[in-house]
């Protein structure tokens, strides 16, 4: 698929080059490694001077505070290789140890991470940039007061703390293997956060993310979970990915994304089991990328490593608008990348445990949660109807999209004061607090289920068309675009 | 090979040839009898239970070219404890029943109290069992049909054709389909894999009949942790409160706070480069050539450089690495992307800017520095950092090890290790498993003859005669897959009455049995596909702890004790060897045999645990008087001459019946041989040529037949072999001598295919392990025994292993040694006849289960035949009874020999 000139983002990505050289321990699967490695192939296949790097400031323990606790920063800062053992019940306590090994610079590692997003989400609401991207980040499993699954400080949950100050709704999406068990958490039980993730359950790391976990208290219908099985491959993927994230997009109207591009849901990954090609992984973040919302995209997961830098690579290629070629330029790493030295990846022929049935229930069955979701605040009708617009009008007339961002937002100004009536409506605030039992009145929308797939039926073809709108700020960048354009090197390989 | 088809089914080490991944197979059956790791598999450990489920976590390949399979157990409900299968019910149905209280009206209070009683549910269950299912209605599925017409709102009932609409038939063959996920990890040859399913865990959305439908499927929802014995959700949970969920999210900033907000870009981030410039892309390409160069000419310049790369071409190559050039775009940004002002940085008056990385810092010293300590210490980079380059950075060492794995050294090191990886296999191929169990392929002719049901030894156990051959097709397994020679009855599962194939089932005294469909939904489901007493019978069977051992290993062989079989006894021992001995001793049984003669010779190649003892046939009271009786019928010579023939049952049973009536009294009369004939003593007969002898030519010439007595014996200058000390018993105290292999093993050598004269050499070199051997090491050895008397016994059984490896390679080196014959390998120069076999009964030693040899016997050709019918009776017993010993017969015809020698034995493992 071609992407417009016009689709041409600005896009900032974070990277510091130290961050290869953290070393999680011998025969540790997560390797910091990856991300230099996409770095250098980044570089290297030019798409490096396409984009605003910025290398990201360590995040202080303050910022890191805003979610974790005081006591498990403390902790974090202070514990290394060679006091590990005056910190042994606090290791306990904290999780730390096995999976999340103390290692050498541990708490600059986080900092890093957490800085990355922190500052990408700060420059999303600065609208100083449409894409953000920090590989460093994604570190999902992190919770409040614990390390888990080789997250220490969970920087998503960081970023989109930041995000919420500037948005009234933030959607987070998650396709690495494993469940975003840390940032469902953080968020279960607020309404101003929906998180999504598409992920392996049954035997696997974390344990959580059922189909039946939906969120808590205000946060009811809030978390969104996609309990899959070995073997999902790009078509089964995108064949569930694509419907629940318009409906999600239709539902919830975020104005700002989140995606977790955890790799370690491709194809040969060492803990994952599921099928994706690079292709398949990357398309959706194409997918989301058409909505053109401020898009904040970190990494995660992703243990074969030479995989991962291939993914992130081409991920950063799509969030950027260029096509690259098959062909692997020469770099320091190259000779990872044998014996074919491509950037795409074909799947393995494992069996595919997702029935299309299987998915199609799935979905039914998120979709009527989703009915459940107060339709984007009714109080809102007013600001709604132009994101909508967005994207019906966009075929008419591309005119007049720049100036839907801006309204957009004033709008969501407004929404903060209109924010206390949602609170306070249908769902009852505090008498559902805490409230995990889900069962009750689960089917009264099920008559309304056939209208709304071919809702998004519909959507889904006129996401297709979607040109996209050049920003007024984006005018001064665009002409530069244009101008690399005409003299890229065309390596276009799809 | 002139191996029998059935003997090779049956011969579980021939699978392994079919392992090459490349075989000829068609591509469907390839896929289909490929196995991964990560397939769901059934496995079969004993032919009388159903299969096992298993998820493969490791394929390994063994030393001796087996594949092993690593595999992740799945237990039925079958399998698991009683207590914990009424607990799994108990609650499924408290779940459902929660769920159908929970009406839309139902209060909130109910809805919030929610979440404790889940967790009460498992402390309360503490003490025992444990059972945690969280009250999502999971595994609700249970509930009875009674609750039907309630709860029109349950989640279920979204569900197009859910629980509510399983019949009770349906129930029945749901519960087959229900699994339970356990941690425990177990290894088993792969070649009893005997096919594939699907496991997966249960979700709601999912109809059940979804399962029922699909051949081969099965859903889990609860952990069962054999250990503990406890039941558990596969589940974690996320957490409520504030202290999980971020507080304080932050509201929407008001236009004014967002003036104010003290975020400022420049503390959180530091630019590194813009696209908005005005350079294109072709002066960056320029530039950055530009500077390469600039590195290279940097190179020939600087000393160091230029003796680590001492070609011009060395030099561009370490100036075209990423650093040189991270280092253009960073002097371009520094310079506002202005060309001349950044060339000009390129060459400062201190000479031409050099960015070196790791790779090229680091000296060819530091680098094998680098190499020996990561041989040493593996990847643990600060101890390589303290200990090998203290005066590196931890980060250099590290950066260091990433782009050393790019160099040709570690692209060899990392051959080194795939080579060691080898044996980790990837996938497997296992040909369909075609053998049926043995009880099947004669079902009306079976030729397990049930001599005298009604009339019991000791214990009440049914006595059967084998005919001799438990080693080829006959099962003596008191599990229960006895096939009797029952016919008539209907097929226990669906009570027809036609199949092709009739399958014992059940226990013994029941005499049941299950057609084709029946037995295979049984052994894969672990069921009857029908509710029906035998699901209780089977039940009690496990509750009594009269199911076989198979079973109970199943479910945690480290946890359950071995019982005796033996339905009066029942009996526990920690160990299977005890148990054995329990057999031996009390029952009279030699489990061994039992065992040997189940998986050999009823379907499974192997049982659980992988015996390779021979076997013996204890004839009892009745087989003896059987062959005594009816000797006619039974043509005893010619049955154990051809113990792969089935006895004629019939008319055999004729006579039997009769027998059966007798009392143990008069079988015992009617049994009793006639008397053994007294023998002399050696010394009166040796006295006796003394007298006898006429005239001797010599005085004295026969002096040495007379005894000498005691009192003129010489006694020795030094005993060297004096008597142990004797016990209080009056036995005597041996000391404990190592075990062979071990001493054996120190003496290996290559194997010499000329037969070497040197005995005690050949005996030592036998004990190699089986693989390395090539049969010629055998025969040799078989050929240059010395005829004088037997080595130890268990040399003995080794040496019969051999000839499955000449059948393997043909070595011509072997083909001047005439095979063997009758159980006797010969040299050429010698007869024909060498050493016989022995049988386990002839072995005194203990061995280890798993280091006894294989089962084995001899085919007697049509040569053999002819020549043992030139022997007189009395020599041929002579010779079976003493193997050892040499025959004198004639010479036979060299045309005879050289047909002997085409032929080969035939062995059967297992």
């Amino acid at each position: 698929m071609s992407m417009q000139p016009h689709s041409r983002k600005r896009v900032c990505y974070y990277y510091d080059s130290d961050i290869g050289n953290y070393y999680y321990g011998q025969g540790h699967p997560m390797k910091p490694h990856r991300i230099r490695m996409t770095h250098n192939l980044l570089l290297n296949y030019g798409l490096y001077r396409k984009m605003e790097i910025y290398r990201p400031h360590k995040a202080t323990a303050d910022e890191m505070t805003k979610f974790h606790s005081d006591e498990y920063i403390r902790f974090l800062r202070s514990i290394r290789p060679d006091n590990m053992s005056e910190y042994n019940k606090q290791m306990q306590r904290f999780n730390v140890g096995e999976d999340c090994p103390v290692f050498d610079g541990l708490y600059e590692f986080c900092q890093l991470s957490a800085g990355g997003s922190v500052a990408a989400a700060v420059k999303l609401n600065k609208q100083a940039s449409e894409i953000c991207i920090n590989w460093g980040g994604g570190l999902h499993h992190a919770k409040k007061s614990e390390a888990s699954g080789f997250c220490y400080v969970n920087d998503i949950v960081l970023g989109i703390l930041e995000l919420l100050k500037y948005h009234q709704r933030v959607l987070y999406i998650d396709i690495d293997v494993h469940h975003g068990d840390g940032v469902e958490e953080a968020f279960y039980t607020t309404d101003r956060v929906m998180t999504v993730s598409f992920h392996k359950y049954g035997e696997y790391f974390p344990g959580t993310g059922d189909l039946r976990d939906i969120g808590a208290g205000k946060g009811k219908y809030y978390a969104v979970n996609i309990p899959l099985r070995d073997g999902m491959d790009d078509e089964s993927y995108e064949s569930i990915f694509v419907p629940i994230i318009s409906k999600v997009m239709e539902t919830f109207q975020p104005s700002a994304v989140v995606l977790q591009c955890g790799a370690d849901s491709l194809t040969g990954d060492r803990l994952g089991c599921f099928n994706l090609t690079v292709r398949g992984h990357g398309k959706c973040v194409e997918f989301v990328k058409k909505y053109n919302l401020p898009f904040l995209m970190v990494g995660g997961g992703g243990y074969t490593i030479r995989n991962v830098s291939r993914c992130w690579t081409y991920e950063t290629s799509v969030a950027l608008g260029s096509e690259i070629a098959n062909e692997l330029p020469y770099n320091d790493y190259f000779e990872y990348f044998g014996p074919d030295f491509k950037l795409h990846i074909s799947p393995s022929n494992m069996a595919n445990q997702n029935t299309p049935e299987y998915l199609e229930k799935i979905k039914t069955r998120l979709f009527e949660n989703l009915r459940m979701l107060p339709h984007a605040p009714g109080v809102q009708v007013q600001a709604i109807p132009e994101d909508g617009a967005v994207i019906e009008d966009s075929e008419a007339e591309e005119k007049v999209n720049p100036d839907d961002r801006l309204p957009q937002r004033d709008l969501d100004k407004r929404m903060q004061h209109e924010n206390e009536y949602s609170d306070s409506e249908d769902e009852g605030e505090g008498a559902r607090r805490d409230n995990r039992s889900y069962k009750g009145s689960r089917d009264r929308k099920r008559p309304r289920l056939e209208k709304g797939q071919e809702a998004i039926d519909t959507d889904i073809k006129k996401e297709e068309d979607i040109k996209s709108e050049p920003k007024e700020n984006e005018k001064d960048e665009k002409t530069n675009s244009t101008n690399e354009e005409a003299k890229k090197d065309g390596g276009a390989n799809p | 090979m002139p191996m029998p088809a059935e003997y090779h089914e049956g011969h579980g080490n021939h699978e392994n040839a079919n392992f090459a991944l490349g075989s000829t197979q068609d591509a469907s059956n390839m896929t289909a009898n490929m196995y991964r790791v990560g397939d769901y598999v059934y496995f079969e450990t004993s032919t009388s239970s159903p299969y096992q489920i298993r998820r493969i976590e490791e394929l390994n390949k063994t030393a001796n070219g087996n594949v092993e399979a690593k595999v992740m157990c799945f237990f039925r409900r079958r399998d698991l404890p009683s207590t914990l299968v009424m607990l799994a019910d108990k609650h499924q149905l408290a779940s459902a029943e929660q769920q159908r209280s929970e009406s839309p009206a139902s209060t909130q209070n109910q809805k919030l109290e929610n979440p404790d009683t889940t967790k009460e549910m498992t402390s309360k269950d503490g003490i025992g069992p444990k059972v945690m299912i969280k009250g999502g209605g999971k595994g609700g599925w249970l509930k009875a049909p009674l609750s039907e017409a309630q709860e029109p709102h349950g989640m279920e009932d979204s569900v197009p054709g859910g629980v509510t609409e399983l019949n009770t038939k349906q129930r029945h063959q749901m519960k087959h389909r229900e699994l339970f996920l356990s941690r425990q990890v177990e290894t088993m040859p792969a070649t009893h894999i005997r096919g594939k399913c699907c496991v997966t865990l249960l979700n709601e959305t999912e109809s059940l009949l979804s399962y029922l439908n699909k051949e081969d499927s099965f859903f889990y929802c609860l952990v069962f942790d054999p250990a503990q014995r406890t039941l558990l959700a596969d589940k974690g949970e996320i957490r409520v409160g504030s202290r999980y969920q971020a507080i304080d999210i932050p509201a929407v900033l008001t236009a004014a706070e967002k003036e104010a907000d003290s975020r400022k870009l420049q503390d959180l981030e530091t630019l590194v480069w813009t696209p908005r410039h005005n350079l294109t892309d072709r002066q960056i390409d320029q530039f950055l050539v530009i500077s390469r160069s600039v590195g290279t000419f940097a190179r020939a310049l600087d000393c160091s450089s230029s003796i680590k790369q001492p070609s011009l071409h060395m030099s561009a190559a370490a100036a075209s690495r990423d650093i040189t050039l991270f280092h253009a775009m960073d002097t371009l940004h520094l310079h506002g992307y202005d060309l001349s002002n950044a060339l000009a940085s390129l060459v400062p008056s201190t000479g031409p800017v050099l960015c070196r990385d790791e790779m090229e810092e680091w000296s060819a010293s530091e680098a094998n520095l680098f190499e020996e300590a990561l041989d040493k210490y593996g990847k643990d980079f600060a101890d390589i950092r303290t200990d090998f380059l203290p005066w590196k950075t931890l980060k250099n060492v590290i950066e260091y090890y990433y782009m050393w794995k790019t160099t040709d050294r570690y692209v060899q090191q990392k051959r080194v290790k795939a080579v060691e990886a080898e044996s980790k296999l990837k996938q497997v191929y296992i040909p369909n498993y075609n053998k049926t169990p043995a009880s099947t392929t004669a079902p009306s002719t079976a030729t397990i003859v049930p001599l005298g049901n009604s009339n019991s030894n000791s214990n009440g156990k049914p006595t059967n005669i084998l005919n001799g051959n438990s080693n080829g097709s006959m099962v003596a397994d008191n599990s229960g897959i006895l096939m009797v020679g029952v016919s008539g009855k209907p097929c226990e599962g669906c009570q027809g009455l036609q199949s092709p194939q009739w399958y014992a089932w059940g226990p013994s005294h029941m005499q049941y049995r299950l057609c084709q469909p029946c037995w295979t939904y049984w052994k894969k489901y672990g069921g009857l596909k029908v509710p029906s007493r035998i699901d209780d019978v089977d039940l009690e069977r496990k509750r009594t702890g009269a199911g076989s051992d198979e079973e109970s290993k199943g479910i945690s062989g480290a946890h359950r004790p071995h019982r005796c079989n033996v339905p009066t006894c029942g009996k526990e021992f920690k160990l299977k060897a005890h148990l054995s001995r329990h057999y031996a001793s009390t029952h009279g049984v030699d489990l061994r045999g039992a065992a040997g003669s189940g998986g050999g010779g009823s379907g499974s190649p192997r049982p659980v645990m992988k015996t390779r003892s021979a076997f013996y046939l204890r004839t009892s009271l009745l087989a003896r008087a059987a062959r005594r009786l009816c000797p006619a019928q039974l043509r005893t010579r010619h049955a154990a001459r051809a113990p792969h023939q089935p006895v004629n049952t019939m008319s055999l049973r004729h006579f039997c019946v009769q027998l059966a009536s007798k009392s143990p009294a008069e079988l015992r009369i009617l049994a009793r041989a006639v008397r053994p004939r007294p023998r002399p003593r050696v010394t009166d007969i040796a006295s006796r040529l003394g007298d006898l002898n006429p005239e001797p030519q010599l005085p004295g010439d026969w002096d040495w037949l007379m005894l000498t007595t005691p009192a003129q014996r010489k006694q020795p200058d030094r005993v060297s072999f004096p008597r142990p000390p004797k016990a209080p018993d009056g036995s005597l105290l041996y000391e404990r001598v190592p075990n062979k292999p071990e001493v054996d093993r120190l003496t290996l050598t290559p194997p010499q295919p000329q037969p070497v004269m040197s005995t005690q050499q050949n005996i030592l070199k036998r004990t190699r392990p089986f693989d390395e051997i090539n049969g010629s090491d055998g025969i040799a050895l078989n050929a240059t025994l010395p005829p004088g008397g037997p080595p130890a016994k268990r040399i003995h059984h080794a040496q019969q292993l051999h000839p499955k490896h000449t059948l393997e390679h043909p070595a011509p080196a072997v083909l001047p040694l005439a095979p063997p014959l009758n159980g006797r390998a010969t040299h050429p120069h010698t007869l024909p006849h060498g050493v016989p076999l022995s049988r386990s009964n002839a072995r005194k030693q203990v061995i280890s289960w798993m280091d006894a040899p294989d089962d084995v016997y001899f085919r007697a050709t049509e040569q053999i035949k002819r020549v043992r019918r030139t022997l007189a009776s009395v020599e041929l017993r002579r010779a079976a009874r003493k193997p050892w010993r040499r025959l004198s017969i004639p010479l036979h015809p060299p045309h005879l020999q050289r047909t002997v020698r085409g032929e080969d034995m035939v062995v059967i493992l297992d």
